[in-house]
């Protein structure tokens, strides 16, 4: 019953989509109630959703999708994220995010009434693409053939919480440059003033903030699950994510030109349809399976074709009005050495290198298998000894970005930093040299350290001290660059000063890790809701009385006969401690303990982004 | 310093950039991709000791060893060669005789491959495409694997 209501009100919204978009600029008849249509299909895209949704709280088996899927003794919570833990529930995922973004935007206001419907316009257009494409490719609301009363079961490495926050969180992200795309081409057609560039502001750093929290939170997801590498792997699906990430880095930082006056309208209207070509590209990579990930799931070919169809028609669509419906002439920039617009074009030139850098090295095994018939894999290495030594000149540009002027080239107080920066090198190299040096680690910690000092500097000595809104406001600018620092000084530090310690272990036994005595106290087997637990328990440092406790082990899963790991983490502020359980023989068990210090800091550094995007959202 | 000769700097540090990046990724796809290839491809195949490469195929059938409890031995095969491997670590989950897997390491002098990563397949029906591909091609495609 609810496959139905949710399969027909899908139709429904597409239907409704399709009336718009013929009544507006085919038929061209006046439609008075514009918005409330467009809400309404918004609304039913959303109640299709729901409808899953309860298919699968309810565990309605004869919806093919639930129950291939979905197991009736699955805790709720991975009952309800369970809907987009496959293919086609997460693009009926994607496609209701579009329309939450269209149903906000058509309540902003401020905006001139018909720039705003030939947003939605195009948004409309979208919304049928994707929508044809899960009716015809992935839909989620077939009936399944046979009788049964139990499904297949969700694949158990979805079972996390991870799954509840990660997916919907990244497509708010990617689907959000739908709409900043929506709104560059619309600016394209109107071409009228510059107020959409304004839009496109408020909208694309809404956008990057979800994708930034999105990409996190996989990270975090993917840190503590064992077997995905880690918190990044340079895994194919982890880099589609990150090539619209900085893309709309640059463009969040070309539309912050607008507030100087020097706006380059070309360039930002390339990059708002390059964000969105970049987001359906890695839908498209990674439902197709043409890449082989750790991450990926179900694929299908035919389905592969489709949004390839649809990445040519967004693209070529973008694109071709960029060509034809050029912007009006911009002013022309105030380029000097070192002033604010030419950091700003530099950085927007590094970004664009590095996103194509990362695109390359993920299609690369495409190319070569294409071209030679030669599989072959491109990992880590590649991407750590191209992307982060194109980064470098950025992040110290980064460091003094804030305080240039738009002008000249003079530098506020550049003696301080001259001055901060040679003592802090002093520093960081007498560090390093009592630790075990390394170039990367040395040149990471002095960059990262860097940006965070320079940006204090300049707060402190640009600005009045003020404990107000406006005064964070002001000063925000700086305060994302230091979460960058703070992110860098976390990535250089966990991967350079990492710490591997292997162990064969009884039970009972006592050993030394980071310092400290552990106890390896017991192995202890349960059965949970659904699967059962073996699980390492260890006590850390057992010299103090409140020793903390440490559960390493596996879970299995009978329904689907899979066998997962579970990391024990014990956070502390400067440091990691990570324990795996291994495999044992003769009551001997293997367990690996990892120190990773300084990984908190990422995610710290992560959260301050975040922050600030929220408040630059704030600020016209 | 003149405006021409500041925006001609600019220029130039541009180019340095985008050749530098140019530079680096030709030498990396040089230096740091590696091969992929089967089982029967490294038997004809002129693979010198202590390249990085990867091996895709099945772990045979009886052939796991376990040699203590952080050190194993096995067989990766395609049905028509298989190359012995020994590893040290903890294996992934999923990895089992008769399940798909892809190695990644190099040979030793004594052709034993030393594996310095296992990836197991991530889901019952879920295989690397490649390693689909090998299989259909081969006559040894499964059905029942997805």
């Amino acid at each position: 019953m609810s496959s139905l209501v949710g399969f027909l009100s899908l139709i429904l919204a597409i239907g409704i989509n399709f009336y718009l978009l013929l009544s507006r600029y085919i038929l061209r008849f006046k439609n008075q109630r514009f918005n409330f249509l467009i809400r309404l299909s918004s609304l039913l895209t959303l109640l299709s959703f729901f409808s899953l949704m309860y298919a699968y709280v309810i565990s309605d088996f004869s919806n093919y999708n639930v129950f291939q899927n979905s197991h009736s003794n699955k805790p709720l919570i991975y009952k309800i994220s369970g809907t987009w833990g496959n293919h086609e529930g997460s693009m009926l995922l994607w496609l209701s995010i579009l329309s939450i973004f269209s149903f906000f935007f058509s309540f902003t206001k401020n905006t001139e009434d018909n720039f705003q419907k030939l947003t939605l316009i195009i948004q409309t257009f979208l919304h049928i693409l994707f929508g044809l494409f899960i009716v015809f490719t992935s839909n989620p609301f077939l009936v399944n053939s046979i009788l049964v009363n139990e499904g297949l079961g969700l694949n158990p490495i979805l079972q996390d919480p991870g799954l509840a926050v990660h997916p919907p969180i990244l497509y708010a992200g990617y689907v959000g440059y739908s709409i900043v795309f929506s709104i560059a081409v619309a600016g394209l057609f109107q071409n009228s003033d510059d107020e959409w560039l304004h839009v496109a502001k408020k909208w694309s750093l809404i956008s990057w903030t979800f994708l930034t929290g999105g990409i996190a939170l996989g990270s975090y997801w993917a840190y503590y699950e064992l077997g995905w590498g880690g918190w990044w792997f340079w895994d194919p699906v982890e880099n589609v994510s990150l090539m619209p990430w900085i893309a709309g880095l640059a463009l969040v930082h070309s539309l912050m030109m607008v507030r100087g006056e020097q706006a380059i309208k070309k360039w930002i209207v390339f990059l708002s349809i390059l964000c969105f070509s970049l987001s359906v590209f890695g839908t498209f990579l990674v439902r197709s399976g043409i890449l082989t990930s750790v991450h990926s799931f179900a694929s299908d070919a035919s389905r592969g074709i489709f949004i390839l169809l649809i990445f040519f028609i967004v693209t070529g669509f973008g694109f071709l009005v960029f060509l034809l419906k050029e912007p009006k002439k911009s002013n022309s920039l105030n380029l000097l050495f070192i002033n604010k617009v030419s950091a700003l074009v530099i950085n927007n030139i590094l970004m664009i290198i590095a996103t194509f850098t990362i695109l390359l090295g993920t299609i690369y095994p495409i190319i070569i298998e294409v071209l030679y018939n030669k599989r072959i894999s491109v990992g880590g290495p590649y991407f750590n000894s191209t992307v982060i030594p194109i980064m470098i000149p950025g992040f110290l540009l980064m460091s003094i970005a804030p305080i240039l002027s738009w002008q000249t080239n003079k530098i506020k107080n550049s003696k301080k930093y001259v001055l901060g920066l040679i003592i802090l090198s002093f520093l960081v190299l007498i560090q390093s040299y009592f630790l075990d040096f390394n170039s990367w680690g040395f040149v990471g910690l002095l960059l990262g350290l860097w940006i965070i000092l320079a940006s204090i500097i300049a707060i402190f000595s640009s600005y009045n001290f003020k404990f107000n809104f406006k005064f964070f406001q002001i000063i925000n600018p700086h305060i994302a660059h230091i979460g960058v620092g703070i992110a860098i000084v976390g990535i250089t530090c966990s991967s350079v000063l990492q710490n591997e310690l292997d162990f064969n272990l009884n039970v009972g036994d006592e050993f030394n890790v980071d310092g400290k005595r552990v106890l390896f106290k017991e192995i202890e087997t349960t059965n949970q809701t659904n699967f059962q637990s073996l699980r390492g328990k260890f006590l850390f440092d057992i010299k103090k009385d409140q020793s903390q406790k440490i559960e390493a082990g596996k879970n299995y899963y009978p329904v689907s006969k899979m066998i997962t790991s579970e990391a024990g983490i014990l956070h502390k502020w400067d440091r990691d401690i990570y324990f795996i359980l291994g495999d044992q023989k003769n009551n001997e068990w293997y367990i690996k303990v990892l120190i990773n210090p300084f990984v908190s800091f990422i995610w710290l550094g992560v959260i301050i982004m975040m922050y600030s995007g929220l408040i630059a959202v704030t600020r016209r | 310093m003149s405006l021409r000769f500041q925006r001609l700097l600019l220029i130039l540090f541009t180019l340095i950039i985008i050749l530098s990046a140019v530079l680096l990724i030709l030498y990396n796809t040089k230096e740091n991709v590696s091969y992929f290839y089967t089982p029967s491809e490294i038997i004809n195949s002129d693979i010198t000791v202590n390249k990085l490469i990867r091996i895709g195929g099945f772990v045979e059938n009886n052939s796991f060893n376990k040699v203590s409890s952080s050190s194993f031995k096995f067989r990766i095969t395609d049905e028509k060669a298989s190359i012995l491997v020994s590893y040290n670590g903890i294996l992934p989950d999923l990895f089992r005789e008769g399940q798909g897997a892809v190695i990644e390491g190099a040979f030793d002098n004594n052709n034993i491959f030393n594996a310095s990563n296992v990836l197991a397949k991530h889901d019952e029906n879920y295989m690397p495409a490649s390693i689909k591909k090998d299989l259909k091609d081969s006559g040894y495609w499964n059905k029942k694997y997805k």
